[in-house]
């Protein structure tokens, strides 16, 4: 009968099959990368979300400023090494000081190196056929101060900067002319500014030389001068990449100063930054330039760490030649990728923690593998808050809310929390203040921060609530933790909060709503207990402090106050350290403050988060940056080692598939059997 | 009243349904054939099927008081299921594995050593306890969807098919534009509209899961509307509502089971999903692997939570989707015919 | 026909024209355009920047008709979509038409294949065991399918990723380069995952199927003839039972485009269907509306080309 259904050429089968293993093994491995790169001065780091903007104006969060800190260079920046945090001369020759002048204003003056120029782009091109770059001037500067004052750039920085005389009145000519007058909007940003009127407080005498006039004296204005918001801009990147047609936004097309160059930038998956040719580091090595040089000095420690290496010091920087920022949403395949030596550098994904640190120290089995640990307690404070404009826990219930805050603070294990959710990371808060900022005190111990449930009970009590019962209701106190964070992972770190609450008695619950179901509540004022943080923009108190004044209130002011803490004490004492020098009576008024926030408790301080940093023994001069932008310039590869690393660690496991294809074809023996039999 | 009356409320109607129906099963034989042969085919899937359900009756049954809860004074206040009464004061302080008699991290002593069958998790809650809470949970979300999406099939499908014309086509638009919204889509901005509460997501689910059976009983009642019995009530000038509930519906009873059983499986693993985009079920399984699933990279491994509740996920849906393809084959008209 | 294809045709447009207002109505009934503009410009934003964001996007018009019938956003909203204008994305201002065109090649690089493989191994398994019907790889066929029906797809996920990328490390664990030399590393995992997780229900959908086909009476009498089983399976059942294959295979062919969503998100492929989970994640009302619009254009489209399948195959619809 019929054989053509058996003796279907077996030997194609077996062809066939004998393909499919190779391909399999071929395209078997996990190395994401192509193998031509292996030997490459590349440096390899990870993103979890794509910046919404590297606009220099704009951008303001840690993934933006990873990149914009490195492309956008500015006239301050901070030393690299030392700590506190130093401000060192950038493309500044030196840092000003600020000088008095008439009507009570300040003024500094910054004076440009000779001979910056931008990076190559083909907006240069507006200025002359073929024109790729041009020098920096002083102007360029201006441009970018007056884009943050600019209505129509959005910049959240506007209020820092909005000291500087003539800044407001810019802004509203600015806005009343593109509103009045015809055609006014079309016209080029620069001719635009210029019809305007310019910033009275932003002078520029000459192509070398940017002053700086405040109407009132703000000496936190030189930290902000580190920041990308102040690096020179080219008017002509600005206008030419306005997103029309098929040419990217300046947003996503940075044309800057600094040692990197964005060269391909793929928001979803991968951001390339390649070394700039026309860095004043790379033109002018013989300046030896604090910016540009890798430093001699550190602070206690970077010898030990290997990152004071007589080979280094005092070479011209940078030493990579690139770096890629690749897409990884998940912690877990991010920490894995960097076991396997894909990444260079790694956060510690909480669940591995164990498997790495032991003892506060890098595991043994970390150690062989030639990772090490790097530590830094960012400039940052975690606090659970309490809306001082409720009736239950706010101002207006005076003693008895106050006791209630009290008693709730007590509650609350600092150390117990960092231990369960960041395994034991973050140093537990006392105040407001996190190591490193002046005022800060190490021997300080909040008396409110410290478990006491003892203690709790009878504050409760004098606060009328004995028991955490409500005397209104005769039941548990019912309080409302708000927040937006809706995931089943933040839900148990909440719960946790909670479940100490309650053994006082004090029934809180969860609301947690989107992100904009939450800010709506927040507007609204209709929220009691919230948990926020605060990373510094720049390294002084002033920058927590400011938290918790009155004008900052969000009821007052839409401020970024969002416990609504106004009091008047407060108030006066903030006003005298503000613009104070660093000395004895600034540190007395900051103790004064502390105590008072000791007392009326409108924050439980958490901790001071602490970063953990794994890198492989191959990345050199590893320091975590805390607030400092530009770091990628002074980081070092060892490609030849990491390739070795990477091989030895990746081979694939085979045998599991060798199994898998012998159980296969037991399995189907009976099966083709039984068709055979079928067939007769 | 408070919601915990409600449940209470709820269990003795089940219960008293339940026996309602028994009785109406034993008296009628074509029903009573079928659930014996129910019986026959998948005994233990069936009772499977029962203890996750007298669980779930369990953790329903409310009361305040009677407690002597220990360090959670809140509790004393607060309406406490059976299931909760049964594991109270079960808690340690962290992570444990199962039967242990240290903490996981940090080998402290624990309260209740070797007592704990699944270990506790990082809030030092028994994983048993949180497992059997979520059995009541799957049980809402299968149940009272399908209980909220089959009347809704049923009453456009119904009427599309038995009235057709304006409405059959008014309907048939509803349908294909509820079904071109790609369905979590749809889910997701109905949970943000009705809220996160059980009762919302039920209703976000129910709206997103009745067009397939829909179409259905709209097939099957067009076919129905032409038989000869039909035909002949209508000549009799006997009412249409009168037709539709005497007739048309009792012959959709059998594909009403079928559906309700297959919906079942379906929902709940749709939560799981729903779980991981934040906008699920407090206590659900599908949440206890969300949290979990970041844990099993921890090393060495917490494997057990992820593991007690992915089982007994997995073990309802298999003995439901065991019991729902019994239903079918015992049900389905041909099977009856063939087995004739 | 052609009738009837006009027909069919102009049916789709009013449920486009439905599935766009009904996600007008869903989104604006949970959605303020002040927090829209938050959600992109950052917290930290004077209220007069918000408001001039708003007046950029067209966020400050009246939401209805009834309200302002020259300058309304449902109008502006349905003449964008109808002119496939679909603007820029909420969150950063990127061309959501380049996002669109980046976004297509990697999803269709995981569902075509996914699809395909389905196919491949679905069709096949479902017919050996369609004819092995009550013998015992028919029985252990379809308890293995019902079993891997009921594993949910996270567990799949997470298994597959500590299994087979960590412990196995035969793949990278997530992540994506289109590069041909390496693309087929990152996706081998998650085209695994799906369809291990996929061929439970689509092999015990098929294998009713084949089934029925093979209960029917013609079938009966052919084997009554004496005509050899895997001949039967060839020339009769499978014959008939490709028209509800196909009607499923072309239903499903405009969700190819669309991505999905989990499998892209767990394992970091830059597709629709991550681009999709970022905009429900961000409230980016502006990339849901192209999704939403671009899948129920995709889905009205399959269903006119299912029709149309249809009506070639089985003479008896055309005459409707």
């Amino acid at each position: 009968m019929r054989r053509s259904m058996r003796s279907e050429p077996t030997l194609r089968h077996r062809l066939v099959a004998v393909g499919c293993l190779a391909l399999a093994s071929a395209s078997c491995g996990n190395n994401p990368y192509p193998d031509s790169e292996g030997s490459k001065k590349v440096l390899y780091t990870s993103f979890v979300d794509a910046p919404r903007s590297l606009d220099p104006a704009v951008a303001y969060t840690t993934s933006a400023h990873a990149i914009t800190g490195n492309v956008y260079d500015t006239l301050l920046e901070y030393h690299y090494l030392k700590r506190p945090f130093e401000l060192i001369p950038g493309l500044a020759k030196s840092i000003p000081e600020p000088e008095a002048i008439a009507g009570g204003r300040v003024r500094y003056r910054f004076d440009l190196r000779p001979d910056l120029v931008f990076a190559e782009d083909e907006s240069f091109g507006l200025g002359g056929e073929g024109r790729r770059t041009r020098a920096i001037e002083s102007q360029d500067f201006a441009f970018q101060l007056m884009r943050i004052a600019d209505p129509a750039v959005n910049s959240p920085v506007y209020e820092p900067f909005s000291s500087i005389e003539g800044f407001g009145g810019f802004r509203e000519r600015l806005g009343a002319l593109r509103a009045e007058e015809e055609g006014f909007a079309g016209l080029p940003i620069r001719e635009q500014y210029q019809r305007a009127g310019g910033v009275a407080g932003i002078r520029t005498p000459d192509v070398s030389r940017l002053e700086v006039i405040l109407a009132e004296p703000y000496p936190q204005l030189l930290y902000w001068f580190a920041m990308p918001f102040t690096t020179p801009v080219p008017f002509e990147a600005v206008e030419y990449w306005n997103g029309e047609g098929d040419r990217e936004r300046f947003a996503d097309h940075p044309v800057g100063s600094g040692p990197y160059v964005v060269a391909s930038y793929d928001k979803e998956a991968k951001i390339v930054l390649e070394a700039n040719p026309n860095w004043y580091g790379v033109q002018h090595p013989e300046w030896k330039a604090p910016g540009a040089t890798y430093p001699s000095e550190g602070e206690a420690g970077d010898a030990e760490a290997g990152r004071l290496d007589p080979q280094t010091v005092g070479q011209p920087l940078p030493f990579l030649e690139r770096v890629e920022f690749i897409r990884e949403r998940e912690s877990i395949p991010r920490f894995n990728k960097f076991l396997q030596g894909y990444y260079d550098a790694s956060g510690i994904a909480k669940e591995s923690f164990d498997s790495v640190v032991l003892e506060d120290r890098i595991s043994p089995e970390m150690a062989a593998r030639g990772i090490e640990l790097a530590k830094t307690v960012r400039p940052a404070v975690y606090y659970i808050g309490f809306n001082m404009d409720d009736p239950v826990v706010g101002a207006s219930a005076t003693a008895s809310g106050r006791g209630l805050r009290q008693a709730m603070s007590l509650a609350i294990d600092s150390r117990e929390y960092a231990r369960l959710f960041q395994n034991g990371r973050g140093v537990p808060a006392e105040g407001p203040l996190p190591p490193g900022l002046f005022g800060y005190d190490a021997d300080y111990q909040n008396p409110y921060r410290h478990v006491d449930l003892e203690r709790a009970r009878l504050l409760l009590v004098e606060a009328g609530y004995r028991g955490g019962v409500d005397p209104a209701t005769g039941e548990p106190l019912r309080l409302t933790f708000d927040t937006s964070d809706t995931s089943p992972q933040g839900r148990l770190r909440f719960q946790w909060f909670v479940n100490q609450w309650r053994k006082l008695g004090i029934d809180v619950e969860i609301d947690a709503t989107n992100y904009n179901q939450f800010q709506e509540k927040v507007r609204n004022g209709a929220y009691q207990i919230f948990m926020w943080g605060w990373v510094a923009d720049y390294p002084d108190p002033e920058n927590f402090l400011f938290l918790l004044t009155t004008p900052m209130a969000r009821s007052v002011s839409g401020g970024p106050n969002t416990a609504n803490f106004q009091n008047a004490e407060f108030d006066a004492l903030f006003e005298a350290m503000e613009t104070a020098d660093n000395g004895p009576e600034r540190a007395a008024t900051i103790a004064a403050m502390r105590e008072l926030l000791e007392r009326e408790r409108p924050w439980i301080e958490l901790f001071h988060p602490e970063d953990y940093t794994l890198f492989h023994d191959w990345l050199k001069n590893v320091k975590p940056a805390g607030i400092s932008n530009p770091t990628m310039k002074y980081r070092d590869i060892d490609a030849g080692r990491r390739g070795e690393q990477r091989e030895a660690w990746n081979e694939p496991v085979l045998w599991p598939a060798g199994v898998l294809a012998v159980l296969f074809v037991a399995a189907l023996v009976p099966g083709v059997r039984t068709y055979f039999r079928e067939r007769q | 009243m408070p919601d915990w009356w409600f449940s209470n409320a709820v269990v003795v109607g089940l219960l008293a349904s339940c026996g309602a129906l028994a009785v109406y099963v034993r008296r009628n034989r074509l029903w009573s054939e079928a659930a014996a042969g129910l019986w026959r085919r998948r005994p233990l899937a069936i009772l499977v099927v029962v203890f996750y359900a007298s669980v779930a009756l369990a953790d329903s049954i409310f009361w305040i008081g009677g407690v002597d809860a220990g360090d959670d004074v809140v509790k004393q206040h607060e309406a406490l299921s059976l299931v909760d009464r049964a594991f109270l004061g079960t808690s340690e302080a962290s992570y444990s594995a199962p039967f242990a008699d240290v903490e996981f991290y940090g080998g402290a002593p624990l309260q209740q050593q070797g007592l704990h069958p699944f270990g506790t998790d990082i809030l030092g809650r028994d994983v048993l306890y949180l497992v059997l809470k979520g059995a009541r949970v799957a049980l809402l979300i299968g149940g009272v969807t399908s209980a909220i999406a089959i009347p809704l099939a049923l009453l456009f499908g119904v009427a599309a098919g038995y009235f057709g014309g304006r409405i059959d086509d008014g309907v048939f638009f509803l349908i294909s534009t509820l079904s071109a919204i790609p369905g979590l889509l749809l889910l997701i901005a109905l949970i943000m509209v009705l809220g996160q509460s059980t009762l919302s997501v039920c209703l976000a689910l129910a709206v997103t899961s009745w067009v397939g059976f829909c179409r259905v009983a709209r097939g099957e009642t067009l076919k129905l509307r032409e038989l000869e019995f039909v035909q002949a009530a209508r000549a009799l000038g006997v009412s249409e509502p009168q037709i539709i509930l005497r007739h048309i519906l009792p012959n959709l009873a059998h594909l009403i089971v079928i559906t309700y059983v297959l919906l079942f499986s379906g929902l709940v693993l749709s939560e799981a999903v729903l779980s991981w985009l934040g906008i699920g079920i407090q206590g659900s399984w599908g949440q206890m692997i969300v949290q979990a699933s970041d844990e099993i990279s921890r090393e060495p491994v917490v494997w057990w939570n992820i593991g007690a509740a992915g089982a007994a996920l997995f073990g309802l849906i298999l003995a439901v989707n065991f019991v729902g393809d019994a239903v079918r084959d015992v049900l389905d008209p041909r099977t009856l015919r063939e087995e004739a | 026909m052609l009738a009837y294809v006009l027909r069919r045709l102009a049916y789709g447009v009013v449920v486009v024209f439905g599935v766009l207002g009904l996600l007008f109505v869903l989104f604006f009934a949970v959605t303020d355009p002040d927090d829209i503009a938050r959600q992109s410009l950052g917290e930290r934003v004077p209220p007069d920047v918000i408001e001039a964001w708003k007046a950029d996007h067209g966020y400050d018009r009246p939401l209805w008709p009834w309200q302002d019938w020259d300058d309304n956003q449902l109008f502006a909203h349905y003449s964008a979509m109808l002119r496939f204008d679909f603007g820029r994305r909420d969150s950063d201002d990127t061309k959501i038409s380049d996002r669109l065109l980046d976004g297509m090649g990697p999803s269709l690089s995981l569902t075509v294949p996914l699809f395909v493989l389905g196919l491949v191994i679905g069709i096949p398994l479902a017919l050996v065991v369609a004819f092995f019907r009550e013998t015992y790889i028919d029985r252990l066929g379809v308890l293995l399918c019902v079993l891997a029906m009921s594993v949910s797809i996270l567990l799949y996920i997470v298994g597959a990723q500590y299994l087979i990328a960590k412990l196995l490390r035969w793949f990278p664990i997530s992540g994506f380069d289109p590069d041909p030399s390496v693309i087929v590393r990152f996706l081998a995992l998650p085209i695994l995952v799906g369809v291990v997780a996929g061929f439970g229900g689509e092999v015990r959908f098929y294998r009713t199927i084949f089934v029925e086909e093979g209960s029917r009476d013609y079938v009966r009498t052919a084997r009554a003839k004496g005509a050899g089983e895997p001949r039967i399976m060839r020339a009769h059942v499978l014959r008939n039972a490709w028209i509800p294959i196909l009607t499923q295979v072309v239903l499903s062919i405009p969700f190819l485009f669309t991505g999905s969503l989990l499998l892209e998100s767990f394992f970091g492929i830059p597709g629709l269907g991550s681009l999709t989970v970022d905009a429900i994640r961000g409230n980016d009302f502006s990339t849901l509306r192209t999704m939403v619009y671009i899948g129920a254009l995709l889905f009205v489209l399959g269903q006119i080309l299912t029709d149309l399948c249809y009506a070639l195959v089985d003479p008896r619809v055309r005459l409707e």
